[in-house]
């Protein structure tokens, strides 16, 4: 350990320092399980602690000239069995993400485990979360393949356990296992991947040369690589595990698994792919651009006409993992073209959009954490009135539907507005699959921008707003304070990111440097009000602190015109128009599912939806009880996953009467006739 | 400080005018049905009158309610300040991206629709859902016809492309420009909720858009929403004109300069729109309205047209 | 010392000929005890060997070691265990004897051929030996499915163990002295719960035909 803060520079202490305090964590978390007020504290202050000394590293590595650092390499005897822990601006800029979340979810959970206090061992839940986050960050700053592995599988496990943490749920036992198997078969095509980078170069280096790997082997690893960190990141249709593992953690972790750890997998493309592998054809990015599409289209759709506020905002994060892969696809093309313009823009698109949908939809699964917390239901169709019952929540809960709908002057916007300019950068002459496959990435922008923000509209206007549908919504109160803090710094980010993007460009502009050799910074100038605002792109500017400038302005002359002609407001409270029947009730509000209806039915391709009408009683027109079933039918389930496991399971039938005969001479019968194989293939190769 | 001069005259034409459009599509529409009809001028003694009234508020409503309208206009406003009604001179510095105008729309109608479900009213639910349903479907051919008219100006400043057409000489005569003069109309009936796509003039609930979303307005709060209504209609009709039939080079012709270019140019400007408001008036007397969900293939439709200009964009080149 | 080697080598791979062709569990058992002093002896003259020239005393070690548990405790073991057992006259094998030997045999070529070209242990008398131990790990395996009873099995089993550690002893001179010891723990507790297992399959089956066993899967 001596060697490697020798080895470093000041960050590199800063980084050790924060991984023993996450360590710390972890076991002082399970040390003080016995009082779970002290234990909660101790470990979320510590986490805390360890998360500014995380952001602390990290901006100082990306502010540094050095491109990378070796902050611990241990190199054993045996050559692909070594620890090689790096840093350089790609990591640092992740683990930037990462910290922030880290802090703001942090200081969350002290407010927010309290609910577990008695009912569950919060001690194992500090332990997972901080050995979760470790596996995180060594995933991010790993040089070497195989430690880079074991890193991704300790993440998929703590992640595993922490989805299983409410165990006594059935529905989260099931979510679990289908995300362990899920994550198992992505591992398995990386880890093949792997073999074959090893088999080629003889080395794990992460950092080192793909020259020996001959063009086709290339084309299977990207191919491999693709599958197993896209169903990590859960693009469609390796998605089926996300909208069910993600809601059944606590809404803290979930906060940690939508924000940061499907972003792991857009790190691991960037690094294996683009920057290992270097980018060969221009098919690799098409690929990654239709998974883009297809996964922005159908994550949005599906979360629009769910009702359970968890999946949704994991649907919309299927959602945002399909922008985030536009921007790469585009990137990959551009590359591949030798467009190294297009490239830049497009990777800090991306990654933009990475950091910005860290910061949003934290805060958002923050929300419903909170929302969780006060009334005890997920559900929106039980929920609603709660800006009346928890005000602060509202008000954050509603900036973070603005950002992730991409509304001004919140951060969504900006990265949206980049991959656009990436994909109109994009269309040039000549190409006329690409330029037509980018313009359908336009259409599906926008048609996915729409959608989520008429899904968050449904969200926060069911759940918060109208009168209140159950007992447990109208008894809800405001969460406690530090619950709203650590929301609100995500929020504050939000609004911040948003109206200065200069500033998170200049940092993006560094880390494309050091990672891909491209500078964008030619192509943002800086304008006439403040340095920081506004963004122009060849000419294409915007500048959101303007835009906030001229709201203010309007909203202000607004009510001071009215004031002037009309005089004072005078209003008056009286119930909601009824029509003239006087029974207007929460019941006659429109619900949830109502919402989504028209939607549903103009996309009725994609959604078939199903209605079932059942009556009781002899009269026809005046049955006893009416009972109506609405439902979409699961596509990816039913003609993909189904068929998939029905040909496995009738296999495995087979094999155990024909293979597995349950007899000892058999199996000893398997054992010899390997040997002798074995003999025989070395003998003759 | 001249961008600011200018940026106050575009406000101010557009709020004047915004409301007169209305008019003359109600006048134009009466005169066809053999009535009389209501003075050109009647939306602007609705909106004063409605100014100096007292406000009622549900007692659900919370305040998003009362924010909403004040977010609305500004929003419009905001929007107005993209689409340039007239030549400015040196007005570079206007940087209006369409991305941007797309976007701070969008921040009018989340409102709008958050407004509508706050208050517990079932027309408001259903208004709003029917918003959704028609932003979604509509958004994808709006911005495809605008990346369209973007590619051949190589910008996508809205300023840029109308300066970029305006030397183009007669765009109409060209394809490209056709198919999306064609896409931009429907996108601007839906938009605008007119006739086939939603009718402003009847409150019946299987019809209602828009009048459902602030059928809870009222006083001052309502007069903003109707205000901010017809700005984002005459934002659309301003920005269908200026692309697909700019005046900029006849003015140039005349050799004008300075503040007469100005004042000529915003008069070409105005009689743009009563055409464009004739136009649209023509097309809502000849429509029926059409059933909600038939407005999935008016969408496809427009989506196909904007397409299909896209598309012969690369075909024929510019 | 190396012809003694060679003789040695030749008997191990004979004694594993004679217990395929004999029917009765007992001399199974008397069989191994054979092996087991033969193995014994090879260790030991490599010891003696070991302690003239580099004056190492682990392989004699390793000789009392094996006449303690190979030679000693585990044929009593065995014998015990079949004791215990009800004694009912069975078929113990699936396929007659002399198709058995000829099974050997042809393991014995095959492996010949197999290891011919493998360098560093076909040079000289080396070659012959590391063959017929390969062979007797085979042959072990072999035995093991040739029987139907439990006690059948361990001792195929213990078989497959002498032919590894006779393998390594002549191909390396003596292997490090923990793993040597290592791989003696390992066996005597297989061995351990491989009886208690015997008795176990009794008492379900009413048999030590581990054929049985078949009924117990799902």
């Amino acid at each position: 350990m001596l060697e490697a803060f020798h080895n470093s520079g000041g960050q590199g202490t800063l980084f050790w320092v924060s991984i023993i305090l996450y360590a710390a964590a972890a076991i002082f978390s399970l040390a003080l399980m016995k009082n779970p007020k002290v234990c909660t504290l101790v470990s979320n202050g510590l986490c805390i602690l360890a998360s500014v000394f995380g952001i602390a590293t990290s901006i100082i590595d990306i502010a540094i000239e050095k491109i990378h650092t070796d902050l611990y390499v241990f190199q054993s005897a045996i050559p692909y069995l070594s620890v090689d822990i790096r840093l350089d601006r790609l990591s640092s800029f992740f683990l930037l993400c990462l910290s922030v979340l880290v802090l703001c979810v942090s200081i969350y959970a002290i407010g927010y485990v309290s609910h577990y206090f008695g009912k569950r061992n919060v001690g194992v839940l500090h332990f997972l979360y901080a050995a979760f986050i470790l596996s995180m960050i060594f995933v991010m700053t790993s040089g070497n393949a195989v430690f880079f592995f074991v890193a991704w599988e300790a993440m998929a496990l703590l992640s595993y356990f922490l989805v299983i943490y409410e165990s006594e749920k059935e529905e989260n036992v099931n979510a679990g296992r289908l995300y362990i198997i899920m994550t198992h078969i992505g591992t398995a095509f990386l880890l093949i991947a792997f073999m074959i980078m090893f088999s080629y170069t003889r080395s794990f280096d992460m950092f080192g040369s793909s020259a020996a790997i001959p063009a086709f082997a290339k084309n299977i690893m990207f191919v491999l690589f693709l599958l197993g960190f896209g169903t990590k990141a859960g693009v469609v249709p390796v998605h089926i595990w996300l909208p069910y593992a993600h809601p059944a953690a606590p809404s803290h972790v979930s906060a940690l698994m939508s924000g940061i750890m499907i972003k792991t997998a857009v790190y691991g493309l960037l690094r294996f792919v683009f920057s290992y592998l270097g980018v060969q054809n221009t098919w690799w990015g098409v690929a990654i651009l239709v998974l883009g599409i297809v996964s922005a289209l159908m994550g949005v759709a599906y979360a629009f006409v769910e009702k359970n506020i968890k999946r949704l905002l994991a649907y919309s994060s299927i959602e945002n993992i399909g922008i985030i892969f536009i921007g790469l696809g585009i990137a990959f093309i551009a590359k591949a073209q030798g467009n190294s313009l297009v490239c830049g823009l497009a990777l800090a698109a991306s990654l933009f959009h990475c950091l910005n949908h860290t910061l949003f939809k934290g805060s958002l699964f923050l929300g419903a954490g909170s929302v969780h917390f006060a009334s005890g239901t997920k559900n929106m169709e039980e929920l609603g009135g709660l800006i009346k019952r928890m005000p602060v929540t509202a008000v954050l809960f509603l900036c973070g539907a603005l950002s992730i709908s991409a509304i001004v002057p919140f951060n969504g916007f900006i990265s949206e507005w980049l991959t656009y300019q990436s994909l109109f950068a994009n269309i040039l002459p000549g190409h006329a699959l690409i330029n037509i496959l980018t313009i359908l990435s336009v259409a599906v922008l926008a048609m996915a921008g729409a959608l989520a923000a008429a899904s968050f509209i449904k969200l926060f206007g069911i759940s918060f707003l109208g009168l209140p549908r159950s007992e447990r919504a109208s008894n809800a109160v405001e969460v406690p304070g530090v619950m709203n803090v650590g929301m609100g710094i995500l929020v504050t980010l939000c609004l911040a990111v948003g109206l200065f993007p200069m500033a998170v460009l200049q940092m993006l502009d560094r880390v494309l440097t050091g990672f891909a050799g491209i500078s964008i910074l030619p192509q943002l100038k800086n304008g006439w009000l403040t340095a920081f605002s506004p963004l122009s792109i060849s000419g294409n500017a915007v500048s959101p602190a303007v835009i906030a400038g001229v709201f203010a302005g309007v909203i202000l002359a607004a009510l001071v015109l009215i004031r002037i002609i009309g005089g004072k407001r005078r209003e008056r409270k009286v119930g909601t128009w009824d029509c003239g029947f006087e029974s207007l009730n929460a019941r006659t509000q429109y619900s949830a599912t109502g919402f989504s209806k028209p939607v549903k039915i103009a996309l009725k391709i994609l959604f078939r939806p199903s209605r079932v009408v059942k009556t009781e009683g002899d009269l026809v027109y005046h049955p006893e009880s009416i009972q109506y079933l609405v439902g979409i039918e699961p596509i990816f389930e039913r003609y993909l996953y189904d068929p998939i496991s029905k040909l496995a399971r009738s296999i495995s039938h087979k094999i155990k009467y024909s293979v597995q005969t349950g007899s000892i001479h058999a199996y000893l019968i398997y054992i010899l006739l390997t040997v002798l194989i074995l003999m025989f293939y070395n003998r003759i190769a | 400080m001249m961008h600011a001069v200018y940026a106050l005259i575009q406000i101010i034409v557009i709020i004047l005018a915004a409301p007169l459009v209305n008019g003359i599509i109600r006048k134009v529409k009466a005169l066809t049905q053999k009535r009389k009809g209501a003075p050109l001028l009647q939306m602007y003694f609705d909106l004063f009158k409605l100014l100096k009234k007292s406000v009622v508020v549900s007692d659900v409503a919370s305040w998003i309610f009362r924010a909403a309208p004040y977010i609305a206009i500004a929003s419009a406003v905001a929007a107005s300040l993209f689409v340039p009604v007239a030549t400015w001179p040196e007005s570079q510095g206007y940087a209006g991206d369409m991305i941007l105008f797309v976007s701070v729309l969008a921040l009018g109608r989340f409102f709008m629709m958050l407004a509508a479900l706050d208050t517990a009213s079932t027309f408001g639910g259903m208004g709003s859902s029917r918003e959704a349903m028609i932003s979604a479907l509509i958004e994808p051919s709006l911005l495809v016809t605008l990346f369209t008219v973007a590619l051949i100006a190589k910008s996508t400043s809205i300023f840029q492309i109308m300066h970029f057409t305006a030397g183009v000489g007669i765009p109409l005569l060209h394809p490209v420009y056709i198919l999306g003069f064609a896409a931009l109309c429907t996108i601007i009936i839906a938009e605008t909720s007119r006739v086939p796509v939603d009718d402003p003039s009847t409150h019946l609930e299987l019809t209602m858009v828009h009048e459902a979303m602030i059928l809870e307005y009222s006083g001052r709060d309502l007069a903003l929403m109707e205000l901010s209504a017809s700005i984002r209609q005459l934002v659309f009709i301003t920005l269908l004109v200026n692309i697909y039939v700019p005046h900029d080079q006849m003015i140039a012709l005349y050799g004008l300069s300075g503040f007469a270019a100005i004042a000529v140019s915003l008069f070409v400007y105005l009689i743009k729109v009563v055409l464009v408001s004739i136009l649209i008036a023509v097309i809502e007397v000849h429509a029926v309205k059409l059933r909600l969900f038939s407005i999935p293939n008016l969408a496809a439709l427009a989506f196909i047209v904007s397409f299909l200009g896209f598309i012969q964009y690369f075909v024929l080149g510019r | 010392m190396s012809s003694y080697l060679d003789i040695l080598s030749v008997l191990l791979l004979l004694s594993s000929f004679v217990l395929m062709a004999n029917k009765r569990i007992k001399s199974h058992i008397r069989t191994f005890r054979f092996q087991s002093a033969m193995i014994a002896l090879a260790a030991g003259i490599l010891g003696v060997n070991s302690l003239i020239h580099e004056g190492r005393v682990d392989l004699l070690v390793v000789c009392a070691v094996i006449i303690a548990i190979k030679v000693i405790y585990i044929p009593r073991l065995l014998h015990r265990v079949y004791a215990n057992v009800e004694y009912k006259v069975e078929k113990d094998f699936f396929l007659n004897i002399p198709i058995l030997i000829l099974g050997c045999c042809m393991i014995v070529v095959f492996t010949y051929f197999a290891l011919s070209k493998t360098d560093g242990i076909n040079t000289g008398t080396e070659n012959m030996r590391v063959v017929n131990s390969v062979s007797l790990i085979l042959i072990g395996l072999f035995f093991m499915i040739s029987r139907k009873k439990a006690i059948g099995q361990i001792v195929g089993f213990l078989v497959i163990e002498n032919g590894i550690f006779v393998t390594a002893m002549f191909a390396t001179q003596g292997m490090p002295f923990i793993v040597d010891m290592g791989m003696f723990v390992d066996l005597l507790s297989a061995v351990m719960i491989l009886g208690i297992m015997v008795f176990k399959i009794n008492e379900k089956f009413d048999s030590i035909d581990i054929n049985k066993l078949k009924n117990l899967r799902g």
